[in-house]
């Protein structure tokens, strides 16, 4: 066993270009990262910095042009369910599957039997208020209903990591914000090592451990800052109101460059 | 009965009326009335008019279900190699949607030059018929496959394989099951009508036979023993289809 102390998640170095019709597109230069165990950490930056990319390329969907990723020590080649579950901004739902049956793939991708995925996926379902939806189609649930059978169906993978990209992004902002209490609820219970990405400051502030700014394209970390406010947090309060200055503070220019860069 | 089937049955007999009172004024050789069609159908179906009848609907029933199983194996094959890899699909879908809208009948000379006046120039024909649709709705299908939903099988575990079996195979089949039923139609539509342009057996021929020995009443009753076929055959397609489509059900969600 390693030692607690090593990261769970090494980003090392990684860079990443996007062919075009007409030129690569730069998305990722040289970023590094590394995420503890159990940590929570936010990736904050402006649209099209890159996030998303980075988030793929831990993840495994994605391979980089440069660099490499380490989960617990090993390189990551490929997706790895047994490691990592992902949740992106569109549920990406199977519409041919009820909530359920959405729930049991990836168990069922693993050779888990008929009768113990059912179970493990209806002890998913029930602590995210979608107990009576089991036999729904996807057409059949609203926005954020989908998003938490998405989160219930990453969940049941029971991988020591979340990689999240935008999960709430779609949602109205109160959903948004039950959601995301919903979600820090279940990270207390499985401490499970999330990163998570977001261009929301608010929502960044009210989850995360640290937070990660992202400069704007080519994408590289501009600046880290450790979230020490006390549960529940309180957006108002003025701990919180002095992160979101130097939050903003950090981000604006690159708000600003990725506005007249991505034109 | 509801409303609509008893609107139905009314224009029906009011058809089939008009039919009666139209044809009656007209040349009987070439006009026949339901009432002189009635007792042909039943001649016919008594096997009188034509004694070898099963035999002649064993031959088109053989060649309608052999072109269409091989229309099937042909356009899911066709499909799948051309839709499974990137962009292939796309360059030759516009290829194939104008070959298919060209008449068809305009191959079936050269069909019979290849494959002659046997069964096997109409079976070629039914192929022809309704390999297009299959192979039109398996590009169509595998195209209108989100593609995120790949990308979340993949992140969930699923290799290419899996992702073909569990999430491109049920993403289409909808799509794929309207067109194998607008396959086995034109099926149909073709070995009935390669029988009538040239054939010593089938229904189609004793329909052409009928015709040319100036057997009115006997084709008209042979026609519509060609329209049960179809309406059968159509029924089954049918059936199957709203099967699949229960099995696939929120797949237009």
């Amino acid at each position: 066993m390693r030692a607690v102390t090593a990261p769970h998640i090494e980003v090392r170095a990684v860079a990443k270009q996007w062919r075009t019709r007409d030129h690569p597109v730069p998305a990722l230069d040289a970023i590094s990262l590394d995420v503890a165990p159990q940590e929570f950490v936010t990736v904050l930056g402006p649209s099209g910095c890159g996030k998303s990319t980075l988030l793929s390329i831990i993840g495994g969907l994605a391979v980089p042009d440069a660099g490499e990723v380490r989960i617990a020590g090993r390189p990551v080649s490929g997706p790895d369910p047994r490691q990592m579950a992902m949740v992106f901004q569109d549920p990406g739902l199977f519409p041919w599957r009820t909530a359920l049956e959405n729930v049991e793939f990836g168990l069922e991708l693993q050779g888990v039997p008929a009768a113990t995925r059912r179970e493990r996926a209806r002890a998913l379902l029930e602590p995210v208020g979608l107990r009576g939806f089991e036999a729904r189609y996807p057409r059949e649930l609203s926005g954020g209903m989908k998003q938490r059978v998405a989160i219930a169906r990453a969940l049941a993978l029971d991988a020591p990591i979340l990689l999240m990209d935008e999960p709430f992004g779609a949602l109205d902002e109160q959903t948004r914000l039950l959601m995301g209490e919903w979600l820090l609820g279940i990270w207390a219970r499985t401490r499970k090592t999330v990163v998570f990405v977001t261009h929301s400051l608010q929502e960044a502030i009210l989850l995360s451990q640290r937070i990660v700014v992202m400069t704007a394209r080519p994408g590289r970390i501009k600046a880290s800052f450790a979230v020490e406010l006390p549960a529940p947090r309180d957006l108002d309060a003025a701990p919180a109101a002095a992160l979101r200055h130097a939050l903003w503070d950090a981000i604006r220019d690159e708000s600003r460059r990725a506005l007249d860069g991505g034109a | 009965m509801s409303r609509i089937v008893l609107a139905r049955l009314g224009v029906l007999t009011g058809l089939l009326g008009a039919w009666e009172i139209w044809a009656a004024r007209g040349n009987p050789l070439l006009y026949v009335p339901p009432s002189r069609v009635v007792p042909a159908l039943g001649r016919v179906l008594r096997l009188e008019a034509y004694p070898t009848l099963l035999s002649h609907l064993g031959v088109t029933a053989f060649e309608i279900v052999t072109a269409y199983l091989l229309a099937v194996a042909l356009g899911l094959a066709l499909g799948f190699a051309l839709g499974l890899p990137r962009h292939v699909g796309e360059i030759y879908e516009p290829l194939l949607a104008a070959l298919y809208a060209i008449p068809s009948v305009v191959w079936y000379p050269s069909l019979m030059l290849f494959f002659g006046l046997g069964s096997a120039s109409k079976i070629a024909f039914g192929v022809l018929l309704g390999f297009f649709p299959v192979v039109l709705a398996v590009l169509a299908g595998i195209r209108a496959v989100d593609p995120h939903i790949l990308t979340v099988a993949r992140a969930l575990g699923a290799g290419p394989r899996t992702c073909f079996v569990k999430v491109v195979l049920p993403a289409i089949t909808a799509t794929l099951v309207a067109g194998l039923r607008a396959g086995l139609a034109l099926s149909v539509v073709g070995v009935l009508v390669g029988e009538i342009l040239g054939a010593r057996r089938g229904l189609g021929y004793l329909i052409n036979d009928a015709y040319g020995r100036f057997r009115t009443a006997d084709y008209a009753a042979l026609a519509l023993l060609a329209l049960a076929v179809v309406l059968i055959v159509d029924a089954a397609a049918a059936w199957t289809e709203s099967r699949a489509r229960r099995w696939t059900e929120g797949a237009a969600g």
